[in-house]
């Protein structure tokens, strides 16, 4: 009993490097780089020759071949792929992306916040329910929603278009979560009181006195909007399949996929562009450059609303 | 600010609300159409990606299930769709396979996040956060860069692991993704690769709000890192455990783009209805089978539906359920 006090007030106050420390160090290092050594050879592939990738050379991870020629061959095979109908559709498939990504965000900040604060700071009836099925369909993953949603848009004959992906991603209960939170938490119910007195209606005091203090949950929700939105592959390959060039980007890759002759000789062979390793890596790697930006753009208010954030499964 | 506290305030109505309803009339008429104006936008996008879309398949679910004898009959179908895509063989077998990618998975996957989620928490300052991130970053890159990331470590003729493929027998991609009893296994990791960060940010938050005193108190007392993890922490954040387990689970049920993807990769070599997800998009895409599509989607709906009422009233993370 003595021995056990004496060693842990050591460990809590003088932070030696007993073997404890020692090994749960080591330990979270080699997690940390059974995770980096896959994506660090993955980008290393994006960056190499065909022959190079096929022949397995250029060392550890093939970092070794990495050359500015190679990437120049992937990237005019990526542009080059299409065809004649549907010229560099990579490239409008990055176009469709930050389309349905960018107003879907929108639609998703401009339902949030406002919806956010008057299921915070106003009564109402119908309040609890509202919470609830926000909460709800927060927790449920949003792919099991796809199929009936592909039924919803095929009703109103606009599969294959654009814009009905855009609103559907608009509808982002998460962001009206932490709209929630953040007027709960971070918006004194005094303040509504002295702008009632004032004399200003509901709207405006959301509009002139909410909003304005609210710029971490602006930047909160539309960043995990945008991932959210960039990244589906579920909801975009159920409504657009039917269109190549309308496709967004996770559904386009899936078509080089699917055209590579890695995968697919037959399919691969009708074409002259060669889509290999480097190309598909080249192509997944351009297409995450966007989220990476998001990413560095938000992060200093991701740090901070980190808790509230990780609450979305 | 923690997800804990804001959670706990939902829906507490308090003895000032109804006092304040019957004095001011007038007032409380023009919040409501406050409220509702401000509601608006987001009411409608309710209606259009979720109300609207189960009620329609609701609907469709009970319509005349095309055949081929009759490919454009229609008209009120009863549960005929439902028997039909029950009584399909590959039913069975899809909810199945996720049972056995869930049996494989789900443990592991919990005791990692928990694992790593108290590694990182022992780990204040520089160390801790950079390892936290590295362990985000493969779930931050989306399903289909994820895929391709395992595209790349599962193709023997140029894996960083090829030693290891080529050991198994493996020298084509499709043999590592079509051999039996492989896919289970690949779609486990794959899985627990992708979540992995994220949850563990999850949880740590779970720990970061377990009070200061707390934890000192315990060390007082003589408990060691090990100790204070172990019988200190682990209790504390019971609720975020059943938490990610719940909410992995739903998510679990709803797989579809991994094993979708992995059979292109392997050539259709896989059951293209691996899941219960990917049989209701073969009824609604190839099978043209609309009532059948719905009725699978509104059973998945209606599993993942019940996991989510638990989550919201029975993990004591929201605070809705007294009332």
């Amino acid at each position: 009993m003595t021995e056990t006090t004496v060693r842990s007030t050591r460990v809590g106050t003088v932070r030696r490097w007993d073997a404890g420390r020692i090994t749960r160090v080591v330990f979270m290092t080699f997690i940390a780089l059974v995770f980096l050594y896959p994506l660090v050879g993955f980008f290393a592939v994006a960056l190499r020759s065909d022959a190079g990738v096929a022949a397995n050379s250029g060392g550890f991870l093939g970092l070794g071949n990495i050359s500015f020629t190679a990437i120049q061959h992937s990237w005019n095979e990526i542009i080059a792929y299409g065809g004649l109908d549907t010229p560099h559709v990579y490239l409008t498939w990055l176009g469709n992306t930050v389309f349905v990504a960018v107003i879907g965000g929108i639609l998703a900040l401009v339902a949030a916040l406002p919806s956010g604060y008057a299921l915070a700071r106003l009564r109402f009836r119908f309040q609890r329910t509202i919470l609830v099925i926000t909460l709800l369909a927060m927790v449920m993953p949003n792919t099991v929603l796809v199929i009936p949603l592909f039924l919803e848009v095929n009703a109103v004959n606009a599969v294959g278009e654009l814009w009905p992906v855009a609103i559907i991603m608009g509808f982002f209960p998460f962001g009206v979560y932490l709209s929630y939170i953040h007027f709960r938490t971070a918006m004194p119910h005094e303040l509504v009181e002295a702008a009632r007195i004032d004399g200003l209606g509901e709207v405006a005091i959301f509009l002139r006195i909410a909003l304005p203090i609210s710029r971490q949950a602006i930047a909160l929700v539309a960043f995990f909007s945008f991932v959210a939105n960039w990244t589906n592959f579920f909801l975009p390959l159920a409504l657009l399949t039917s269109s190549f060039g309308t496709q967004t980007i996770s559904v386009g890759i899936q078509s080089l996929i699917s055209s590579s002759p890695l995968f697919n000789p037959t399919a691969a062979a009708g074409t002259p562009i060669k889509l290999y390793m480097p190309e598909l890596a080249l192509a997944t790697a351009i297409s995450t450059i966007p989220l990476l930006i998001v990413f560095i753009v938000a992060q200093r208010f991701l740090i901070r609303g980190q808790t509230v954030g990780a609450v979305k499964g | 600010m923690t997800t804990n506290t804001g959670a706990a305030l939902v829906g507490s109505p308090s003895r000032a609300r109804v006092r304040r309803r019957n004095a001011h009339p007038p007032m409380r008429r023009r919040e409501v159409a406050g409220a509702w104006t401000l509601l608006g936008p987001y009411v409608v996008l309710l209606l259009i990606g979720g109300i609207i879309p189960i009620g329609y398949a609701l609907w469709v679910s009970v319509q005349v299930s095309p055949t081929l004898l009759e490919p454009n009959k229609t008209g009120f179908g009863g549960l005929g769709a439902y028997a039909k895509a029950i009584t399909d063989f590959r039913f069975g077998q899809s909810f199945g396979d996720i049972f056995t990618v869930l049996l494989v998975w789900l443990p592991i996957m919990i005791v990692a996040i928990v694992g790593l989620a108290l590694l990182v928490h022992a780990s204040p300052g520089r160390f801790g956060s950079i390892m936290r991130f590295i362990y985000y970053i493969p779930g931050a890159l989306g399903g289909v860069a994820n895929l391709m990331l395992w595209v790349y470590l599962l193709n023997p003729s140029q894996s960083p692991i090829s030693g290891f493929l080529s050991a198994m027998g493996f020298t084509t991609i499709k043999q590592v993704v079509a051999t039996q009893g492989d896919l289970p296994v690949i779609l486990a990791a794959m899985l627990l690769l992708q979540g992995l960060g994220q949850w563990i940010v999850t949880v740590n938050g779970g720990l970061n709000s377990i009070p200061d005193e707390t934890l000192e108190a315990a060390s007082l007392d003589g408990a060691n890192a090990w100790q204070l993890a172990w019988h200190v922490k682990l209790p504390m954040i019971r609720q975020w455990i059943g938490y990610a387990a719940l909410l992995n689970l739903a998510y679990g049920f709803q797989l579809f783009l991994e094993p979708y993807l992995l059979n292109q990769v392997a050539s259709g070599a896989l059951a293209s209805e691996y899941t219960p997800t990917q049989l209701g998009y073969w009824f609604a895409f190839v099978g043209h089978d609309f009532p059948a599509a719905a009725a699978m989607s509104v059973i998945i709906v209606i599993i993942t539906l019940a996991i989510g009422l638990i989550v919201v009233f029975r993990s004591g993370l929201f605070a809705v359920e007294e009332h």
